[in-house]
């Protein structure tokens, strides 16, 4: 029983420098059929890479499906068994500041009166796991790698340090979650959202959609097993304007004083173009 | 089919778009009103920020008045003299407008300040052409023309740098003006209409300018001070997204032709009666939605001047 312990807490140990050297890792181990992790057997371990590398928003964009999907190597899994590992998969956007305003009645009329800023917000939060995540580890488990909408990071910004109270900073917090899911940019699929195909393949199918900001997002695989984490690993994914979209949103935010006379010069061109189509019409 | 707007950053059909500017573009050519007192809400209930609403919104008023302005310098129904001095005020309030507008998004109160406006506006112009119509439409039916007051001196003929408008035939100071350009201009800036549904009367009554002039003066100024606001928008406020606009305008000018020619078949009394009840309508849209309790307290956006 001892050395079963001391073999997993080397798992634990080991896990972390996995995922840092997981381009030295072998792409695909041999299968195993080990029922019982011995302390000579190697640390299971997650790859996972994104069905694109790269997205273009264009101006016809209405959003997309992405495929998250993985291998476990060295899977102790017993034959036949289900269950025995969890996989979950956040695909997080980039973080930005955000501003939470919250509005109440001044005499009849519904006003802004407080507000609060998280200086970091992930723009997109997408969550795919083979269970719900609370059923599979613990609060300090998902807390410490920000698994779930409870334990997104976000900080208010320092000047709130006790001005507010905490359950008024909650109450904004809360607002952000529901306010993003309600925008669809904040998406859980607790069931069949991470499933496996055969005995380590797995496959997550998350859609992004059509508002999703552009930037990289970052997908975070883990690898579950009795409520801990033995495995991670990170790919990426960047969304980038494309086409007119681009364009247009360069001109507008780079050389805004050309990008004025612009819409000055368009919108007069095509007054005076549609009253002299229309003079030539009959009636 | 579904369309990414680059700057309102959102995906919206374009056939809905399209439809929206026609459906505005008609009640506009049908009323000979800009329309941006209509276009500028609908664009906020679909969920465009109220920041590229406005700023858009110029850029479409500017499109649609340019060639009425063209029509009416040509039939020289146009006092450039008195348009200079509008289009001066007009440019002051501008900057003022997207100024303040800048400093109410940062604070948070942009919204409720553009809802005050129309809420205000909407609801004292749309009594008062009310109250006008129903009075005309009454004398109409009792047989009485309704007498014109001309050549009445008022508190206006009394201010300083007195300007001779030949066109308008007037000999009054530049004052009020411009005042009333800066005022049309501020509106401009902060509610994303052209203000002539304020300016049209303030010339008629308080500057007694002639009403062959006072359209084609009217949009002259609106059409300067348009170009100026869209600029500006562009440049302090990032809120002109030509590709909306465009959609707009294409679908604006093919309804104004066909609102003309609905319109031409009315009465000008049962005109401005609908127009009343329509802006009354609008302004009640927008009171109602500053009073009723709003389905989430909360509300989130992007922290401004800060990057994004």
């Amino acid at each position: 029983m001892r050395r079963l312990l001391v073999a997993l807490l080397t798992v634990f140990l080991v896990a972390p420098q996995a995922l840092a050297q997981d381009a030295r890792a072998p792409r695909m181990g041999p299968p195993r059929t080990t029922v019982v992790p011995g302390p000579n057997k190697p640390a299971e371990t997650v790859e996972a890479d994104i069905s694109a590398r790269s997205l273009e928003v264009t101006t016809g964009f209405t959003g997309h499906q992405i495929v998250v999907f993985g291998a476990i190597d060295n899977s102790q899994a017993p034959p036949g068994s289900t269950g025995y590992y969890d996989v979950v998969v956040v695909l997080e956007g980039t973080p930005f500041p955000v501003v939470v305003r919250r509005k109440s009645d001044v005499g009849g009329v519904w006003i802004n009166t407080s507000s609060i800023t998280f200086s970091s917000v992930p723009s997109y939060y997408a969550i795919a796991s083979t269970r719900p995540v609370e059923e599979i580890a613990g609060p300090v488990v998902l807390e410490r790698h920000a698994i779930g909408f409870r334990h997104i990071k976000m900080t208010p910004s320092a000047q709130y340090a006790g001005t507010l109270k905490d359950y008024e900073i909650a109450g904004f917090r809360d607002a952000v979650i529901r306010l993003k899911k309600k925008q669809n940019l904040y998406v859980i699929k607790p069931k069949d959202g991470v499933a496996f195909v055969g005995r380590s393949l797995f496959r997550s199918t998350i859609p992004l959609p059509a508002n999703v900001p552009v930037g990289p997002l970052v997908a975070r695989t883990y690898l579950f097993r009795d409520g801990e984490v033995v495995s991670a690993h990170i790919a990426r994914v960047t969304l980038h304007r494309a086409g007119i979209e681009r364009v247009v949103h360069n001109f507008a935010f780079l050389y805004p004083g050309s990008y004025g006379l612009f819409a000055i010069l368009l919108a007069t061109a095509f007054g005076l173009v549609a009253s002299a189509y229309f003079r030539r019409q009959p009636g | 089919m579904n369309i990414y707007l680059p700057i309102a950053e959102m995906s919206v059909n374009a056939a809905l778009l399209l439809g929206m500017g026609w459906a505005v573009g008609f009640l506009s050519g049908m009323f000979g009103v800009g329309g941006g007192f209509l276009l500028t809400p609908l664009l906020i209930f679909m969920g465009v920020p109220t920041a590229v609403a406005v700023g858009t919104g110029s850029m479409q008023i500017l499109a649609s008045s340019v060639s009425g302005a063209v029509a009416q310098y040509r039939r020289r129904n146009v006092d450039v003299k008195m348009g200079a001095v509008l289009v001066a005020g007009g440019v002051i309030g501008s900057v003022i407008g997207v100024q303040l507008m800048k400093i109410l998004r940062e604070m948070g109160q942009f919204e409720l300040f553009v809802s005050l406006c129309y809420v205000t506006f909407l609801g004292a112009v749309g009594a008062l052409m009310m109250i006008e119509s129903v009075g005309s439409i009454r004398k109409n039916k009792s047989g009485q023309a309704s007498p014109r007051k001309t050549g009445q001196h008022s508190w206006v003929h009394g201010l300083p740098f007195k300007m001779r408008f030949h066109r308008s035939k007037l000999y009054i100071s530049a004052v009020p003006p411009a005042l009333i350009g800066a005022f049309v201009g501020f509106m401009a800036a902060i509610m994303g209409v052209g203000g002539g549904f304020v300016m049209v009367p303030a010339m008629i009554y308080l500057l007694r300018v002639p009403t062959s002039v006072v359209i084609g003066t009217s949009l002259f100024q609106i059409v300067f001070v348009m170009a100026v606001t869209t600029y500006l928008q562009a440049l302090q406020n990032k809120a002109v997204d030509v590709v909306l606009a465009l959609l707009l305008i294409v679908g604006g000018v093919i309804g104004a032709q066909l609102g003309a020619a609905a319109g031409a078949r009315l009465k000008g009394e049962q005109l401005r009666f609908m127009l009343a009840a329509l802006v009354l309508l609008v302004c009640l849209r927008i009171g109602w939605d500053l009073m009723i309790k709003p389905a989430d307290l909360y509300s989130i956006g992007p922290t401004i001047g800060g990057g994004s």
